[in-house]
């Protein structure tokens, strides 16, 4: 395979200065050589200023060398803003490059490489530890260059002033230059140290966290603390070391560089005195002097970023510098198209440390022949999926899928004619639709835009929904989303009018399980503010937390006799929640029944307490505003913890209508009230179609009402679109708002979208309702029998027999093959394992 | 711990108090910590069923726990031949304590016989509850224990009373 370049790992620090920064690096030398130029020209100016114009007192000449002095100044300042800027932009650039490239490496890298590695050591190593390598490469040509050239432009104007001053002041260096680095070596070495405590630390941090609910569980929270504790103390210390190191280059380079002028204080004093040096030539020996130091600091100083950029950089890159298993494309051909025959011969699998997890495995199968793996837990069945599905390289024997084999294949080949379903699938955040494509357009780039596959339309996509039994969640998710008046002008409209077939064929079936919209009932299962306005507000002052503060309707409330009432709910409301909730983390467990969010907690603690001391008016107006609003958020068919006296409710009623009368008076065009004819925009499509609310979260009830749902959406040719709808719905970092079975079913899902020739599920369906899986089975059986490959690795022993055959592993070894029946003819193991015998 | 049991005066029945009142009559429950109990008593729901509608199924892994507060329900086995009531539970018993704890399938089928009210707990939130107090597990492992061992000593009781054999019937608690 031709690679046309090293790897990322492999190259050197220095190879990134020039390479694709070559033309930058030389505007910058350019820039350098007038930037030296234009610093020793004041010196010079410096001194004919003091030798001609002041001792000959002539005004022009001093006119003309200062206005030089000026030009040259500001020359350097604004090149040297130039040569910084172009030295970030190469530092930056570097650094995008580096974490590109690592990063692109590192996800190639194979799957064992990952068990060792914690995710939080590549975050460390993508984000921190690659900005001190970039930032030596941006100043790698620039910095030794301008402060060497200026340092020699300096050292030469000095010999010309004065050989013997100029030999005195600069013999100071060479102590610096043998001391610096022994010093500069301990830096390296704690440096290192430090960059492996860092790993450790952040493997430690990624350990507990992902452990969270052992250590929860068993109250562990001081052996973490412990744990932790140490290795922040150690890199403490090695970080107080390095700091100590680094300090101590920088004050002896100080030191002895500040014992310059007194060198020339002594010596040029002396020779002044005696005549024998002009005063404007001191003067100009002196500042030259001076100047020497800042170069000689730079130069000091981009030693250090050198030596900690490399440490740094070599460390990382080392860390990393393991190769993947297989090319990633073909460089010299399109990748293949492969049948779906899959033949394996003496195949195994020894790890690093000579443990055989598979052991002589020879199996054939023909195109569109499906398989089962079992055995028991550590029997290898995983692994030789895994194997065959080219994620672990098999050490010895052939693995063949098309006739090609296995090892030799890149990673494209196989991703364009394999589909895997992993055990535990991995969602991405995005929608639901991203996800389903995942698959296909991984394939697509594979086809390298020349794609024989075209884009999976919206009916293919809601074909794997329904393969896959994921039909309904989405559709779920579709009804639960919120429309926009502008976008979805022309659906509003038809849901208005799917609203009153609803009621006329469902609303017998349903009403025991909805609350609909009534005007005179009160709405459990909304808020007191919904229960009030009964209506969707226009205007920001009378919707969400501004409504509480609203003066008009405070008046309101007062003038329905709520206001006390509410707020004495309020109180109650916080008392007991803060009483229940006190002490429990953020969970959406315990905060779903609960009317307050568990950011607010903290703020309703000390309001909880005062309410306990202090009556209702002895409270400050923001603490009973405070009450007033979460009063307002009351949902008493959710909200459990406090009863909801009948007074207050029959209250509710009567302001519900006042409120109406008010509002027609006083701001006619602020509200939209509930209106059968009406879409309500704060309401979910659900809502809206059934001008109501469901009561219950009973999964049979939910059955009930989406298959009436569907029912109606069928006769109004709305699914598909609500379908579509419903694809949209972010499914959150992970897929944590999708429950297990849910995320299980999207990545076969996926993977069906692509219909590759082999399909290789490794316990897939494990997290899924027998419905569910049931339902894939079927698929697997009816539709992909004889068209594709199927090898599936399984857990649960009653859905095998509609595979044409079942391979039987055990400790590595593949120990029955052949057809269900065939198998449980020979009472062989297989028998034994499904009648439970061990 | 505070006040506590919140002083309810205008209404002492609110759903959360029933509930509490009803955990501390389940063993399950009964010994834990007013604090704890009072969590518990929040993340219960009620739920409602009218007759022949299942709780849940044979093969079903609905990991939840129910008291029954009125109605009635049958423990009912499905087989080719139709059904068989294994147990009727009144008002007052509580079924499914042991699918808080793990997820298992149902071996039988639970039917609400009339019309029904449920308090029900689910094992997502019986499991983050209990997470927080970690050392109240060992007293609910006890009374799991306890629970198991009396079953199978009223089994050994009720065997040899009517003069049965008890080979490879009991001795559960042996497991």
């Amino acid at each position: 395979m031709a690679k046309p370049r090293p790897s990322v790992v492999k190259r050197s620090i220095y190879s990134w200065i020039l390479g694709r920064n070559t033309n930058l690096q030389l505007v910058v030398l350019v820039l350098i050589a007038i930037t030296v130029f234009a610093r020793v020209l004041p010196l010079e100016m410096q001194k004919r200023i003091v030798n001609e114009a002041i001792r000959l007192r002539q005004v022009d000449l001093l006119v003309r060398y200062c206005a030089i002095y000026l030009a040259s100044v500001i020359t350097a300042s604004g090149l040297k803003y130039l040569i910084t800027v172009l030295q970030v932009m190469i530092s930056q650039r570097t650094l995008a490059r580096m974490r590109k490239g690592l990063f692109a490496h590192i996800i190639s890298l194979p799957l064992n490489f990952f068990r060792n590695t914690q995710p939080g050591l590549v975050v460390s190593s993508l984000i921190s530890e690659l900005t001190l390598p970039a930032n030596f490469v941006g100043m790698a040509i620039a910095a030794p260059v301008i402060n060497l050239l200026t340092l020699v432009a300096f050292a030469v104007y000095l010999f010309f002033l004065n050989p013997w001053l100029a030999a005195l002041s600069l013999s100071i260096y060479p102590i610096v230059v043998f001391l610096v680095p022994l010093l500069q070596k301990r830096v390296n070495q704690a440096n290192k140290k430090r960059v492996d405590a860092t790993r450790s630390l952040s493997d430690k941090i990624q350990e507990t966290i992902s452990g969270i609910h052992e250590v929860h569980g068993n109250a562990a929270y001081d052996i973490e603390n412990r744990k932790f504790g140490g290795i922040v103390d150690r890199l403490y210390r090695i970080r107080l070391r390095w700091d100590f190191f680094r300090a101590s280059v920088k004050v002896s380079n100080n030191f002895f560089t500040s014992l310059g002028p007194f060198l020339v204080f002594i010596l040029g004093g002396y020779l002044t005195i005696q005549g024998q040096l002009e005063l404007g030539a001191l003067v100009a020996f002196l500042s030259a002097q001076e100047k020497l130091y800042d170069p000689w600091k730079e130069l000091i100083e981009f030693y250090q970023v050198y030596q900690d950029g490399n440490v740094t950089y070599t460390k990382t890159m080392r860390y990393f510098d393991s190769q993947p298993e297989h090319a990633l494309a073909p460089s010299d051909r399109a990748p293949y198209r492969l049948e779906g025959h899959v033949e394996v011969k003496d195949l195994a699998f020894v790890t690093g440390d000579g443990i055989r997890l598979l052991d002589r495995i020879s199996l054939e199968l023909k195109p569109g022949e499906h398989m089962a793996l079992v055995g028991f837990s550590g029997s290898g069945k995983s692994t030789l999926a895994q194997c065959i599905g080219q994620l672990y390289a098999y050490t010895d024997g052939q693995a063949l899928f098309g006739n090609a084999e296995v090892r030799d294949l890149t990673k494209k080949d196989m991703a364009l004619n394999m589909g895997f379903v992993a055990q535990a699938p991995f969602i991405f955040d995005g929608t639901i639709e991203d996800n389903l494509l995942y698959s296909c357009q991984a394939a697509r780039d594979v086809s390298d835009g020349a794609s024989e596959a075209p884009e999976p339309s919206l009916e293919d996509m809601i074909q794997v929904l329904h393969q896959t039994g994921l039909f309904v969640d989405t559709l779920r998710f579709g009804l639960n989303a919120m429309l926009d008046a502008e976008r979805d002008h022309a659906l509003v409209e038809q849901l208005v009018r799917v609203r009153k077939n609803f009621r006329q064929q469902f609303g017998k079936t349903l009403a025991d399980y909805v609350e609909f919209f009534e005007e005179d009932r009160y709405l459990y299962h909304s808020s007191v503010a919904a229960n009030l306005l009964f209506g969707t507000s226009k205007r920001k002052e009378f919707s969400g937390p501004a409504l509480a503060a609203n003066r008009d309707f405070i008046a309101f409330l007062e003038k329905a006799d709520l206001k006390r009432p509410l707020m004495e709910l309020g109180a109650d409301l916080a008392r007991q929640t803060v009483d229940i909730l006190g002490n429990l983390p953020p969970d959406k467990v315990f905060f779903e029944q609960s009317p307050i969010a568990p950011e607010e907690l903290e703020d309703f603690k000390p309001l909880a307490q005062q309410t306990r001391r202090h009556k209702l008016h002895q409270l400050t107006p923001e603490e009973r505003y405070k009450l007033l609003e979460l009063a307002l958020r009351f949902i008493p068919g959710r909200h459990k913890m406090v009863s909801f006296p009948e007074l207050l409710e029959r209250l509710i009623l009567e302001g519900r209508a006042l409120f109406k009368e008010q509002i027609h008076k006083d701001h006619p065009d602020a509200f939209a009230f509930y209106d059968e004819g009406d879409y309500i925009f704060s309401q979910t499509i659900q809502n809206n179609i059934f001008f109501g609310k469901t009561k219950t979260t009973r999964p049979k009830a939910q059955d009930t009402i989406v298959q009436s749902i569907i029912q109606l959406l069928i006769e109004e040719d709305l699914l598909e679109t609500i379908v579509g709808i419903g694809m949209q719905f972010q499914v959150g970092s992970k897929g944590d708002k999708l429950s297990g079975g849910q995320r299980q079913k999207l990545a076969i899902a996926r993977v069906f979208l692509k219909s590759p020739h082999l399909l290789i599920m490794d316990e897939a369906t494990s997290a899924l309702d027998n419905n569910s899986q049931a339902r894939i089975q079927n698929f697997l059986g009816t539709r992909l029998k004889g068209r594709t490959t199927v090898i599936a690795v399984v857990h649960r022993l009653d859905i095998i027999s509609d595979y044409d055959k079942v391979a039987v592993m055990k400790a590595g070894k593949l120990i029955e093959i052949g057809s269900y029946d065939d198998l449980m003819a020979q009472k062989g193991v297989l028998y034994g394992l499904i009648h439970g015998k061990k | 711990m505070d006040s506590s049991m919140e002083k309810n005066k205008s209404d002492a029945s609110c759903e959360f108090q029933q509930n509490l009142e009803i955990l501390r009559q389940i063993e399950l429950f009964a010994g834990l910590p007013m604090e704890t109990l009072k969590v518990f008593a929040y993340l219960c729901r009620r739920e409602s069923y009218t007759a022949e509608d299942f709780v849940f199924r044979e093969d079903d892994d609905d990991g939840q726990a129910v008291y029954i507060i009125s109605g009635q329900l049958f423990l009912i086995h499905e087989t080719d031949d139709g059904e068989e009531t294994l147990r009727t539970y009144q008002p007052g018993d509580f079924i499914g304590g042991l699918s808080l704890l793990a997820s298992g399938r149902r071996l039988f089928s639970l039917k609400a016989g009339k019309d029904t009210e449920c308090m029900v707990m689910t094992r997502e939130k019986f499991a983050k509850a209990i997470a927080q107090f970690p050392e109240l597990v060992p007293r609910i492992f006890r009374s799991v224990v306890d629970s198991i061992r009396r079953w199978d000593q009223h089994l050994l009781f009720a065997m040899t009373e009517k003069g049965l054999s008890l080979e490879g019937m009991t001795g559960i608690s042996a497991l």
